[in-house]
């Protein structure tokens, strides 16, 4: 044992490499708990962004609503290319965007037409608290 | 080290500590994206986009210029105690790198893809075992050079290394050795690609097997064909890479076992016994991390909170990767020898055309997905 404090020992605080792995996992805990609760508890607001480049086709929800975890939240076109013998195939897909997590609508930023890139923000939800948005 | 109470350890841990996340809080701030925003020979983001350096090569190269060249081959007495922490770090960004991957991203991509993924990285990893052991090379060593070449580079070989109570300079190391592979195979992948008429799919299928590391499985598969979409050499060369590092848990384990039982024979202990004592317990966070987002209780994939996960991880991790880098003396490195790299490019090859044999015979010009 004292052979392998004595070669961790260059590298580490801790007496042993057993200790340091226990550190490890105490400290990943306490962050991921940290992560959790911040999210669940003290995040006031979560911004949706567009998933990728496309075009609002509609919103589902108007401000002051309330939404569902697994509601629609709004419909988006995207330009979906496929690559068949050798050439580039283009065609207009629309896909229903649904939430990740229940709770108010406080602002509904993009409009239908609106032309957007990938994050651009759409809807800001007030989470239920105790949920992970 | 004399004692000097806990406040006293900590307060001796403060400046070298506070120094490592400073250097990481310039590169992440400002460094990088000026790299995004620099233009070079006339394109836009050239320093990213050609040299494939992010905060991880960043950091291990910054942390590799304080030891050698700013501090003169040692860390000052001031910084030290708070670069000992750095294994700290890397451990805990491990564990956390588990967060990454689901049992059921695994069941998503498809039988052929996992069978034949999964033949060639455990195949390299016996055959750096196998060659490596041959050559007189350190198990250490040969852990994450197996890994690296098995695996997908960086993130496998710094995954496997505490576990296998590798050396900064072996990590240097394995990761140079698989890192300049890639940058020869990028440029003759495409020709040979090309001279074989090779579709998108076994072009994308085959880079994904054979090249080491994901960055440049993307960059050679954009040069055989620069479209972005579903169908393109691209799509199916992420693929493939994905599968590959989903693998980095099982390989992890497999390695850390093989190393572990080695070290029980050659301590004369069972290998219950040397696994209670000294087997490395923050793998088993490492799936307990793989698990927790298979049951989606680090939120849903593409979530804010997951997002915010993976962003801690990524600090917690490059403040560990500088201080890895500042372990890594140059010296260290030739006095290695040349063993290391040979062993990583015989099994960089070999995988290479086997890999091209394999799909040029079994697998179709389409494919079915």
């Amino acid at each position: 044992m004292a052979g392998e404090v004595k070669k961790s020992g260059k590298m580490t605080v801790f007496r042993s490499d057993r200790h340091e792995d226990m550190a490890a996992m105490v400290l990943v805990g306490c962050l991921v708990v940290a992560v959790l609760c911040y999210m669940a508890f003290i995040v006031p607001t979560v911004t949706v962004g567009a998933p990728s480049d496309g075009k609002i086709v509609s919103i589902a929800v108007s401000e002051s609503g309330m939404v569902q975890k697994g509601e629609p939240l709004y419909t988006f076109e995207v330009k979906e290319k496929k690559w068949t013998q050798g050439k580039v195939e283009e065609k207009l897909v629309t896909r229903d965007i649904k939430s990740a997590a229940s709770g108010k609508v406080l602002k509904v930023v993009a409009k239908p037409g609106d032309e957007l890139k990938k994050g651009k923000p759409i809807v800001v939800l007030e989470h239920e608290k105790g949920t992970l948005p | 080290m004399e004692d000097k109470g806990i406040f006293g350890k900590i307060a001796a841990i403060l400046p070298g500590l506070a120094f490592m996340v400073g250097t990481l809080w310039v590169l992440r701030t400002y460094v990088e994206p000026w790299m995004a925003n620099a233009v070079l020979f006339g394109q836009k983001g050239w320093l990213i986009k050609v040299t494939h350096l992010n905060y991880i090569l960043l950091a291990i190269i910054v942390g590799m210029l304080y030891r050698n060249v700013l501090f003169g081959g040692k860390i000052p007495a001031w910084a030290e105690e708070g670069f000992r922490t750095t294994r700290l770090f890397i451990k805990a960004g491990v564990i956390m790198l588990g967060s990454l991957y689901t049992i059921q991203s695994l069941a998503k991509v498809g039988g052929i893809a996992i069978l034949l993924i999964m033949t060639f990285v455990f195949g390299t990893i016996f055959f750096v075992m196998f060659f490596g052991r041959l050559m007189g090379m350190e198990r250490s060593m040969i852990g994450v050079m197996g890994a690296a070449c098995g695996v997908c580079g960086v993130s496998a070989a710094i995954a496997t290394s505490p576990a296998v109570k590798a050396k900064p300079s072996d990590v240097a190391l394995a990761i140079a050795t698989i890192l300049g592979f890639g940058i020869m195979t990028m440029f003759i992948s495409p020709f040979i690609g090309k001279a074989l008429q090779m579709s998108d799919y076994q072009f994308g299928a085959w880079v994904g097997t054979g090249i080491l590391n994901s960055g440049q499985v993307l960059a050679t598969c954009l040069a055989f064909n620069p479209t972005i979409a579903p169908g393109t050499a691209v799509a199916y060369g992420e693929i493939w890479n994905v599968v590959r590092v989903i693998s980095i848990p099982f390989v992890v384990f497999f390695i850390t076992m093989w190393y572990w039982r080695a070290e029980a024979e050659a301590e004369h202990m069972s290998l219950g016994r040397i696994l209670k004592e000294k087997f490395p317990v923050f793998v088993i966070g490492f799936f307990g991390m793989t698990f927790l987002s298979s049951v989606g209780a680090l939120g849903a994939e593409g979530s804010n909170t997951l997002h915010l996960m993976r962003d801690v991880m990524s600090w917690i991790f490059g403040i560990g990767l500088v201080g890895q880098g500042a372990y890594i003396d140059i010296r260290e490195i030739k006095t290695a020898g040349g063993k290391p790299l040979k062993v990583g490019l015989a099994a960089g090859c070999l995988k290479y055309a086997v890999a091209l044999l394999v799909i040029m015979l079994f697998v179709s010009k389409e494919s079915s997905f």
